[in-house]
């Protein structure tokens, strides 16, 4: 569309969608008020999250059998880059936990040149929002990774990303599950992508936590980090 | 005693070689030498099993057998490891093939429901991710 983009067309919000349905569609009304193209991907949901998407403005993509989030993510990406006109992907979760005026503030520094890839972080303000368990853990987390380390990150896994389209046309997600947070911070670790981190708050609902992810699950994530396909 | 450094030291080798691993063909020829060595030492230690207890004796194991368990504690290992790495290629394989598929069948879809505002071009292909045999 035009150039400078200003409605937004050239924007493009990546929904990953697994058994959302109780506040998928108050979600997406909201994200469609602020950025006109969103496409969701449902990852084999089985609770109707498809057809709360069908009644909506926003694309649709639907996994044939559930693969992971990253996965999702990168399904998400890939059907973006292939619209015209799109030059900034917005990752962005689907509970409601992501606030869309930090979105649309990550944009703009994105869009004024400043970045490459902007990452939100929790704690600017030293997380006082988030659990203090997640906060030591999400810390330790970004202490292991060489990479965050590199890139003086805060916060390695704020699911809220915006990437420009050189960065998105570069990037392959090969963790499917959970560990594509890990992997990004490690790409852009080894990159010469300008990284800019903008602060964010998360809303910690009922909701959103019941569906977070268990600190467990770390320990998958390490293994499968650890055992991947070098250089592949 | 021998036997202790020896089975130390091959799990971390086993657990460095598959942590490290650059998918080389030097690892996969690699893989496939131990497992015809292994193989040839199974049947010799079957064949003449004094052999086996004189060599267990020598690195401090009791009986001929134990050495045997311990030799398979090993390959079991890093067997494990060698079919985990294989999934994960076929996995990505597997993925690949159903983000194409989805992808084809969205971009119907969402014509049809006229989300898109141009006719899209796009056949739903993207770089092919290299899923090294090995």
């Amino acid at each position: 569309m035009t150039d400078d983009g200003r409605s937004g067309d050239d924007v493009w919000v990546v929904i990953p969608v697994f058994n959302e349905v109780q506040v998928l569609e108050s979600v997406l009304d909201q994200t469609l008020a602020v950025f006109p193209n969103v496409v969701c991907v449902d990852d084999g949901s089985r609770d109707g999250s498809p057809a709360a998407v069908l009644r909506t403005r926003a694309h649709l993509v639907r996994h044939p059998v559930n693969l992971g989030q990253g996965a999702a993510l990168q399904t998400g990406l890939t059907y973006a880059r292939a619209q015209p006109g799109a030059r900034y992907f917005v990752m962005f979760d689907a509970d409601g936990q992501h606030r869309l005026e930090d979105a649309a503030a990550m944009v703009e520094v994105a869009r004024s040149g400043a970045a490459d890839v902007v990452l939100g972080t929790r704690f600017a303000d030293g997380g006082a929002s988030v659990p203090l368990l997640k906060r030591i853990v999400l810390r330790t987390a970004v202490l292991l990774s060489r990479a965050g380390r590199k890139l003086k990150l805060t916060d390695a896994h704020n699911g809220l990303r915006v990437l420009t389209r050189p960065v998105a046309d570069d990037l392959q997600i090969t963790m499917n599950g959970m560990a594509h947070a890990s992997e990004i911070v490690s790409y852009l670790g080894h990159s010469t992508w300008r990284v800019r981190e903008v602060p964010v708050s998360i809303r910690y609902t009922e909701y959103s936590r019941s569906k977070g992810q268990s600190l467990l699950n770390g320990v998958n994530i390490l293994f499968d980090l650890s055992v991947r396909q070098r250089g592949g | 005693m021998l036997i202790q450094f020896l089975l130390v030291l091959a799990v971390l080798g086993v657990l460095f070689v598959f942590v490290r691993s650059s998918g080389a063909v030097y690892v996969q020829a690699s893989k496939r030498i131990a497992l015809v060595l292994f193989a040839a030492a199974n049947i010799y230690a079957v064949m003449r099993p004094d052999d086996l207890t004189t060599l267990a004796r020598m690195l401090g194991v009791g009986r001929g057998t134990d050495l045997v368990l311990y030799a398979l504690v090993v390959a079991f290992m890093a067997g494990m490891f060698s079919f985990y790495q294989r999934f994960r290629i076929v996995d990505r394989r597997y993925t690949e093939l159903a983000r194409t598929v989805a992808i084809r069948e969205a971009e119907l879809v969402n014509r049809e429901r006229g989300v898109t505002t141009r006719p899209v071009v796009s056949t739903g292909e993207g770089t092919p991710v290299s899923t090294r045999d090995r």
